[in-house]
Formats: structure tokens, C-alpha cells, sequence
């Protein structure tokens, strides 16, 4: 049985707000989902070139790169985010091309440190996520990964808490829906795990209070389970 | 804030005053007192210091001089001059239609104005409907407040569908069609401004109104989302509830925002709310036009599968493309059935879905067709295109068709797409309690419709 450790989330989100963030950085957002029951990959937050080898040599290459910043919120777009880091040569080459591309293009930015972490395993991967609205209360989010989201707007909503019906109804209604069900000798991928985080992440937003948006972008989804592979939350 | 949601007084009542009564027929109050002595069957109470006799009723100086409780009273006067004068009908008057405008929609003088309203009537225990509004036109009770004069705007017949409305304008208008093409209506109300009364308020009430068969919504802005969403909820699950919302732009990307808030427009959140709510989502006034007349005279279907019947081939498919366009589907005809057409019908009759009757067809092969394609298990309703070119058909069609020979609840939907002399057969159609439309999209569209009730969330 899944189960959510609601405390602990509302701390973080409490702690983050004391110090007058307005959002949570991406180990804080897993975190949350971890406390949620997520599957979330293994990673170390670190803050030089040193931690960040010894904490790839801990994990086991390949693994990610990963600014952590609260200034950089689409941070793949920022050139803060590197994949399929084979040796500790590259993970000191990836270091500097962050570090000096975000210095150039985000010269105010705050830099917290870098994440360090598992490589997820290849799958079809699904925008879920939650937002509160006003008047309506927390809705939920689905969408197939890459430009479909932004440029077609191919995605689904429904109002929060919704039920496992309403979960698979919001798969289906996306035009992208046949690349997790086998479309061109594709695996058909795990339709159950998603529609566990489509109603577990609700589940989060509508219990805690201080958070206004909850994304999990992408959740990379397998034959069998789904994983985070990266997340953000704006506070409120 | 706890509501006691008791509307009788404004469906039932039993008496009227009218604040701000004047006898001339170019202003507000005096086209609602014209119109309510035209259908109205209760008390009329003129109320106006200045004048002791209005359209040969008595005039009262003030709703105390009227000696006895209303059910209601009607305000026409300046906005700086509401909230006191609802103050002072306290324990009088049982609800409040306050027609004037100056107030939230104005600016802070007038926000202010509505906020003392608002206290008036929490004070004791009015309710009001407004301001800003048209408030009521219902032809169960003969009530109408609309103050648009009725050789502008008709006002439509007794039938089952109930509208509401933070519109006024837009209810009117759609009031205006449906008369004119004599399809009628239960209740129909404009809130306007909802100081106290809303659509949540409403619903509540239409949903246990036995003479409302179906309701439409128009929305502009709903305040409380989740109290919303369970009065409709309550409301769609004993009839069809359908609704507009209008403003639909999206919001901009932010980078400040997950990609999910920033594609969250506000549009996107009133969609899942009338998932939730199990309401039928319209768009814009034509499409509402179409639900309210569809609805006004049929039922719902029991699921997508639409039988096309017609007498020009051309017309049965450009049903057949725009049907499968707005997702119904439309199933060849069962082989029991084909077989007892090709028996019936002349060889060159072209005999599938559609079905093509060609110019030969006749008011009885039209029947005939209908009665043998609709009883069964095979569609949930029928989209009767008829041109009206074959000199056999009659003006008796419409009637004929009506009669649902061998099944009962299933829709059937008229088209007849054509000029003058076509769309004058509309009205037959309408008189014969079948919803018509000039066409074929229009058709498809209100087929379409009328599939979407099912599979919704209890």
C-alpha cells in the first residue's frame, strides 16, 4: 500500500517558504515525491567538482549532472543539466560548461550546488502535474513528454482528488496516448503506474496547503513502474 | 457562509411589488409592469411616492404602505438607493429582483454600493437576485422582470428547458431565437452580479423542479469552484445539464511557472470542472443555441451511434463525414434490417446508412425507414434529413416522423437544409416536438450533444 508522510512533505514546503523561496529546487521536489511514495532515482546533492566524483563513483557511472538552482526553473533549457555521464573526466568538463554557461546567460542566479545522480533507464516519457487553482481547487495534469506539451498542447486535466477511472480517461484523451501502448513496435508501458501518480500527486496538492504547482517532467515510464526523473514545485 | 436556499418566492410567488413603478412603457419598471400584468397571475403592488394610481393599479407610496408580505419585489431605481430601500422591506418582501445596474461592475463607488446590498440583505434574510440583472423570466409562474420591450425580444412558450444566465443580454437573445422558432422554456434567469443568488443557488433549485427538463449555463466567472461543482453535480445526475463559459483566453508562459501552470489557462480548469460536475461543454452562442433547442424538445441518447435517414444521397454523407468529425459514430445497417428494406423499397432506393430514400421518397417511406432502422438495438438516434424537393412529401411528414413508430425515447433530429420554402418547415418540425435545423452541421451538432450525457462520473 502506498502511503504519504504528509508532515515531513509540509515541512519542506514550510522550510522552504522560511527562507523566502518561492519555489522547491529539484532534490527538494523528489523528496517530496519520495515522501509521497514516488519511485525516485538515487542521488546526492553536492556542492564541488570532489563531492560530485565521489558521489558518482558511490552511485555508479553512467549517471546525471544537475544544477540546483531556485533562480532556473526549466533548467534542461538553461544548459544546466547533463545526461549519461560515463567518467570522472567528464563529470569535472560538464562541471565547467555549467558552471560558465550559466555565469554568462544567468549572471544573478543563485547556485546552490549540483545533483548528482542515477541514470534513469530508457522509456516513454509523460508530463503529470498539479496546480491549484482559485477557485477550483488543485487540478491535475497529463501530457506525453517532448514538444507535443508545449507546442500542441496535447494534454488532459482533470480536478483533483480524481479516481483511477478518471486517470486512464485522461490518458486516452491525449492524441499521444498510443506511444505508451505500443504504437511502432514500441513496449506497451506501465498505464497502472501512471495513473498512480496522476492520483497521487492531486492527493499531495490537495493536502498540502503551501504548495501551488506540483510537476513531475519527465516521468519516465517502463514496461514495468515509473520513475522521476526530474521535478519542480512552486510554493505560494 | 451558510445560505438558507429557499428560491420559492421567486418561482412561486403569489405577489409582486414593483419599486420604482412608472406608467411609461419606455422605461425599466414600466415594461416589467406591462409585461407582468400581460402574464402574471398573482398581486401586482406599484410602488411609487409620486404617483397614487400606475396603469390602473393601485400605487403605493412606499412597500410598508402595502399593508400586507410579498413574495417579491422588483427594484428599477438608482443604485445609490437599493440597499436601503431592501433594508426597509425587510420582513416584507421574501426575495429581491434588483434589475438596476452602478454597482461591482462600475468600479469601487458602485463595489462599495453592492457590499452594502449585501449587508442589507444578510441582514434580514432577503434574498436577491442581481444586481445588474434581467432576473426572471419563468412561464410556469407568468413572472417576467425582462425589460426589453416583448415587440423586441419575444418571449418563448412553456417548455422544459431552464436557462441561467450571468448574461442578461445573452440569455435574451437566446430567449428571442427559441420563441421565434417556438421552442419554449421553464425558468430562465439572469443574475447578473450574484450579490446573494448564484448559479450554485440555481441549480440547487432546478434540480428539484419538476417542471425543468434540462438546464443550460452560461458562465462568465464562477467564485466558488467546489460548491459549484457539487450543485451541479447533484443537478446533472436527474438531468442534462450543459453549459458556455466564455473568456476563454490562455494564459501566457511564464518562466516563473511549471510548464503545467503555464498551460493551465483558465479555460483548461472550467473543462475539468464540468467534467466533474458531469456538465455537456457548449461553445460559444451557437452551439448553446443548438443545446437549448435540442434539449428543449428531445432527451438525451443513450450513447454515439447515429442512423442517417434521407432522401438526397449527397446530403446523407456530408452527415455521415461531419458525424464522424465530431466523433459519432454511424453503423451500417444490421443485415436483418437491410434485408426488410431491399424487400420493402425499390431496387434503385440506396439502402445502408445513410439511407437514401432518393426523389421518390414519401412521408410514408420516411416512416417506414424510421420505424424499421430505430427499433432494435442499433442506434441511439436518427438524423432525418428531409429535402423537400420530391412532390410526394407533405406537410404531414413532420408529424408522421413524430409519432416514433415502434420505439419511444430514442432522439430523432430533423434537417432540412434548403431556402425559404425548406426552412419554413422548420416550424413543422418544432410544432411537432421534434428539434429541426437548416443545416446538416447544425444537425450533427445537436446529435452530438445530445450523446454526451452518457459515461459521465457520478
Amino acid at each position: 500500500m502506498n502511503t504519504m508522510n504528509t508532515g515531513r512533505i509540509e515541512r519542506i514546503v514550510k522550510e522552504a517558504l522560511s527562507i523566502g523561496r518561492k519555489v522547491l529546487v529539484e532534490p527538494e521536489a523528489k523528496e517530496v515525491l519520495r515522501l509521497a511514495s514516488f519511485p525516485v532515482p538515487r542521488s546526492k546533492a553536492v556542492k564541488d567538482v570532489a563531492g560530485a566524483i565521489d558521489a558518482a563513483r558511490e552511485i555508479g557511472f553512467p549517471v546525471a549532472l544537475k544544477l540546483i538552482s531556485p533562480d532556473i526553473i526549466h533548467k534542461s533549457d538553461a544548459g544546466g543539466v547533463f545526461l549519461n555521464i560515463m567518467d570522472e573526466k567528464e563529470i569535472e568538463e560538464k562541471w565547467s560548461r555549467i558552471i560558465l554557461g550559466i555565469a554568462d546567460d544567468y549572471p544573478t542566479a543563485l547556485i546552490e550546488g549540483f545533483l548528482v545522480e542515477e541514470m534513469v533507464k530508457k522509456g516513454a516519457e509523460v508530463i503529470i502535474g498539479c496546480v491549484r487553482d482559485e477557485q477550483f481547487g488543485p487540478a491535475v495534469m497529463f501530457g506525453i513528454g517532448g514538444v507535443t506539451v508545449e507546442l500542441m498542447k496535447d494534454v488532459s486535466f482533470r480536478l483533483a482528488p480524481i479516481t483511477r477511472e478518471e486517470a486512464f480517461e485522461m490518458m486516452g484523451e491525449v492524441k499521444g496516448f498510443p506511444i505508451l501502448t505500443g504504437y511502432r513496435g514500441q513496449t506497451v508501458k506501465d498505464l497502472d503506474a501512471i495513473a498512480d501518480a496522476l492520483i497521487k500527486l492531486g492527493d499531495i496538492v490537495g493536502r498540502v496547503e503551501g504548495i501551488k504547482e506540483l510537476e513531475i517532467n519527465p516521468l519516465i515510464v517502463h514496461e514495468r513502474g515509473a520513475v522521476v526523473a526530474d521535478a519542480r514545485a512552486v510554493l505560494r | 457562509m451558510h445560505k438558507k436556499n429557499n428560491l420559492s418566492a421567486f418561482f412561486s410567488p403569489s405577489s409582486i411589488a414593483v419599486v420604482g413603478a412608472s406608467g411609461s412603457t419606455g422605461k425599466i419598471s414600466g415594461v416589467i409592469l406591462e409585461s407582468l400584468r400581460n402574464s402574471f397571475r398573482g398581486a401586482i403592488y406599484p410602488v411609487n411616492p409620486r404617483y397614487s394610481e400606475v396603469m390602473g393599479l393601485k400605487c403605493y407610496p412606499s412597500i410598508e404602505a402595502i399593508g400586507s408580505p410579498v413574495d417579491l419585489a422588483v427594484y428599477a431605481l438608482p443604485a445609490e438607493a437599493i440597499p436601503e430601500a431592501v433594508f426597509n422591506a425587510g420582513g416584507i418582501a421574501k426575495g429581491a429582483v434588483v434589475v438596476s445596474g452602478g454597482f461591482a461592475e462600475t468600479g469601487p463607488a458602485g463595489a462599495a454600493l453592492e457590499k452594502a446590498l449585501k449587508e442589507a440583505a444578510r441582514s434580514t434574510g432577503t434574498r436577491v437576485i442581481g444586481p445588474n440583472c434581467m432576473g426572471i423570466y419563468d412561464t410556469v409562474s407568468g413572472l417576467d422582470t425582462f425589460f426589453i420591450p416583448r415587440e423586441r425580444v419575444r418571449r418563448p412558450g412553456r417548455g422544459g428547458l431552464s436557462i441561467i444566465s450571468q448574461s442578461g443580454s445573452f440569455a435574451v437573445t437566446a430567449m428571442d431565437e427559441l420563441a421565434t422558432d417556438g421552442i419554449g422554456v421553464a425558468r430562465v434567469v439572469s443574475y447578473g452580479n450574484k450579490a446573494d443568488v448564484d448559479e450554485a443557488d440555481c441549480l440547487d433549485f432546478l434540480a428539484e423542479d419538476p417542471e425543468t427538463k434540462a438546464v443550460a449555463i452560461y458562465i462568465e466567472s464562477i467564485e466558488d469552484g467546489r460548491r459549484f461543482i457539487e450543485a451541479a453535480s447533484r443537478c446533472s445526475a436527474v438531468k442534462p445539464v450543459m453549459a458556455v463559459k466564455v473568456g476563454k483566453a490562455a494564459s501566457g508562459i511564464s518562466a516563473a511557472r511549471s510548464h503545467t501552470g503555464a498551460i493551465a489557462g483558465r479555460y483548461e480548469i472550467y473543462r475539468a470542472a464540468f467534467k466533474k460536475a458531469g456538465i455537456i461543454e457548449l461553445n460559444g452562442y451557437e452551439d448553446f443555441l443548438v443545446a437549448c433547442k435540442a434539449f428543449g424538445l428531445t432527451t438525451s441518447a443513450a450513447g454515439n451511434r447515429v442512423m442517417i435517414i434521407t432522401d438526397g444521397g449527397g446530403m446523407g454523407v456530408n452527415i455521415a463525414d461531419a458525424c464522424e468529425q465530431m466523433g459519432l459514430s454511424v453503423p451500417g445497417l444490421p443485415e436483418e434490417v437491410e434485408e426488410e428494406l431491399r424487400a420493402a423499397f425499390p431496387s434503385y432506393y440506396g439502402i445502408g446508412n445513410p439511407l437514401d430514400l432518393t426523389g421518390s421518397a414519401t412521408d410514408e417511406s420516411f416512416a417506414f425507414a424510421l420505424s424499421k432502422t430505430m427499433s432494435g438495438d442499433f442506434y441511439d438516434m436518427v438524423i432525418v434529413a428531409a429535402l423537400w424537393g420530391p412532390p410526394a412529401l407533405t406537410d404531414n411528414l413532420p408529424g408522421m416522423l413524430a409519432q416514433k413508430p415502434g420505439f419511444t425515447e430514442k432522439p430523432i433530429i430533423a434537417c432540412t437544409p434548403g431556402g425559404a420554402y425548406s426552412s419554413e418547415r422548420i416550424k413543422l418540425f418544432h410544432e411537432a416536438g421534434l428539434p429541426a435545423f437548416l443545416t446538416p452541421e447544425a444537425a450533427v451538432r445537436a446529435a452530438s450533444v445530445l450523446s454526451k450525457r452518457r459515461g459521465r462520473p457520478l
